[in-house]
């Protein structure tokens, strides 16, 4: 295969040598390094190829030989030139696509990432960006191994990272670290204290000294399960208090929109602009715009990927639609529901941990805005947890329980 | 292997199909049927049907082609 492409660059002619003595020739060409193949014998002489350069400086020994030679074919690359030379078009389109594949090769064309969990691909893509890798890098100076240990060293999230050139395409393989679990604290000594004003339903006491009783109304601050117990025998240790406690509390929000307000609105009139990105460099071919100052873009990118190849060239659309103002007046309907809608929001992010028994709506309109105020009744658990003697000066030495060895001896 | 005081030719042979010799000094005869090369101390004859020269350089050659018999003429 390797022999036949050389051959074809070389060129090489096929001929027809008659005479008396064709194996006279056969050593002559041999003695003068001159290379013959697919050598047929005929009737009176033979068929056989040799390289053009070869065929010139062949022929006064062939005369000497009594042979006469006569070309029957010529093949290769010269002859192709030589044929084509009065279309000079195609020999340069030729070499212009030889080049702009050897020109193309040399940059990135496609970056594929695979692995990630949390961390996004549009974030990797712009860390990745940062250290110098993106559709239409340029290879050579492209640095697979120090991209990753970059990345790996600057990002926490990212555990191990490999990335691999192959030919135009690079692949990204990630491995997120794995976050060690929180530990829950259950040694230090510490209060429950109530984190919201309400009225306890439930408690459910797991460590220490329940100091209130279900029914009472509590403040925010106010001790729940004390972490300080006593002993049967009288003395006192300091514990890691822990309880669930239930309480129905009450959170007020309030929500306001102004009764007439101006809009951007979509209108019919829209324009389309085109563009070709060659390796991340967009060149536009349609240009067209709208009339009004305000617009919204939308764009769709065609890429072919034949074989499941992503090439550097793709076909943008982007779709430009005027934006106009409109003037919106809301009533008292479309004014509470759209307040409500806030409200759901707030409730649905805010209230998340809570379980909502009621809501109270009231809406007011007042100096041109409308203003919803919800007051919401909730079960909760309000517990959190206060560490004792958190003050470097408290001293704690009489609340903790001596050692075999610190005790008394009978 | 040969020592290298003796010039003798290196034959190989790929079944009945293919003759490839080195230290060839020319090539004698050349027909279909016949191929007679010419080494340093012996004339090597190919005997076969439809025998073809698929490369020639100075000093090596591949004859191809269904080949019956070989003779070495001292």
């Amino acid at each position: 295969m390797l022999l036949s492409i050389l051959r074809f660059m070389r060129g090489y002619v096929r001929f027809e040598a008659s005479g008396k003595y064709p194996e006279r020739f056969l050593n002559i060409t041999a003695r003068h390094g001159v290379r013959l193949w697919a050598v047929e014998r005929v009737n009176g002489g033979f068929i056989g190829c040799m390289y053009r350069s070869d065929y010139r400086n062949i022929r006064p020994l062939a005369r000497g030989a009594g042979v006469v030679l006569r070309v029957m074919d010529k093949r290769g690359l010269p002859s192709f030139a030589f044929k084509w030379r009065g279309r000079p078009g195609i020999i340069l389109g030729g070499c212009a696509f030889v080049l702009t594949v050897f020109v193309m090769s040399m940059f990135i064309w496609s970056v594929d990432v695979v692995g990630l969990e949390k961390v996004s691909i549009s974030e990797m893509r712009g860390i990745l960006r940062e250290k110098g890798l993106y559709v239409g890098a340029f290879k050579p100076a492209l640095d697979a191994r120090r991209i990753a240990d970059e990345v790996m060293i600057d990002d926490p999230d990212i555990g191990w990272m490999a990335v691999n050139i192959e030919g135009s395409y690079a692949s990204v393989e990630v491995k997120e670290k794995a976050q060690p679990p929180e530990v829950n604290d259950i040694e230090t000594p510490c209060n429950v204290k109530a984190a919201r004003d309400g009225v306890i339903i439930s408690i459910e006491g797991y460590e220490g000294e329940i100091i209130t009783a279900e029914g009472s109304g509590v403040i925010k601050g106010q001790l729940l399960v004390s972490g300080v117990v006593e002993d049967a025998d009288g003395s006192a240790r300091l514990v890691h208090a822990a309880a669930k406690v239930n309480a129905r509390t009450t959170h007020e929000a309030v929500f306001s929109v102004p009764d007439e307000y101006t809009v951007l609105v979509e209108t019919e009139e829209y324009t389309e602009r085109r563009y070709i990105d060659l390796a991340g460099l967009r060149i536009p071919y349609v240009f067209s715009s709208v009339g009004s100052p305000d617009s919204l873009s939308r764009e769709i990118t065609e890429a072919p990927a034949p074989l499941g190849v992503t090439l550097p060239l793709g076909k943008v659309r982007e779709r430009v639609t005027a934006l106009d103002e409109s003037s919106i007046t809301l009533d008292d309907n479309s004014a509470k529901e759209l307040l409500l809608c806030q409200s759901e929001l707030y409730e649905a992010f805010c209230l998340s941990a809570c379980t909502v028994e009621s809501r109270d709506h009231s809406l007011t309109h007042k100096d041109g805005v409308y203003t919803l105020s919800v007051v919401y009744t909730c079960i909760e658990d309000i517990a959190y947890t206060d560490p004792i003697g958190t003050d470097e000066n408290t001293d704690l030495t009489k609340y903790v329980l001596p050692t075999e060895d610190e005790r008394p001896s009978p | 292997m040969l020592p290298p005081s003796v010039s003798a030719p290196c034959i190989e042979l790929s079944g009945n199909r293919e003759v490839l010799i080195e230290g060839s000094r020319g090539v004698l005869e050349y027909s279909p049927e016949t191929v007679r090369i010419n080494t340093a101390d012996m004339i090597l004859s190919v005997f076969g049907r439809g025998l073809d020269l698929r490369c020639i350089s100075e000093s090596a050659l591949i004859i191809d082609g269904f080949v019956t018999r070989l003779e070495f003429t001292v």
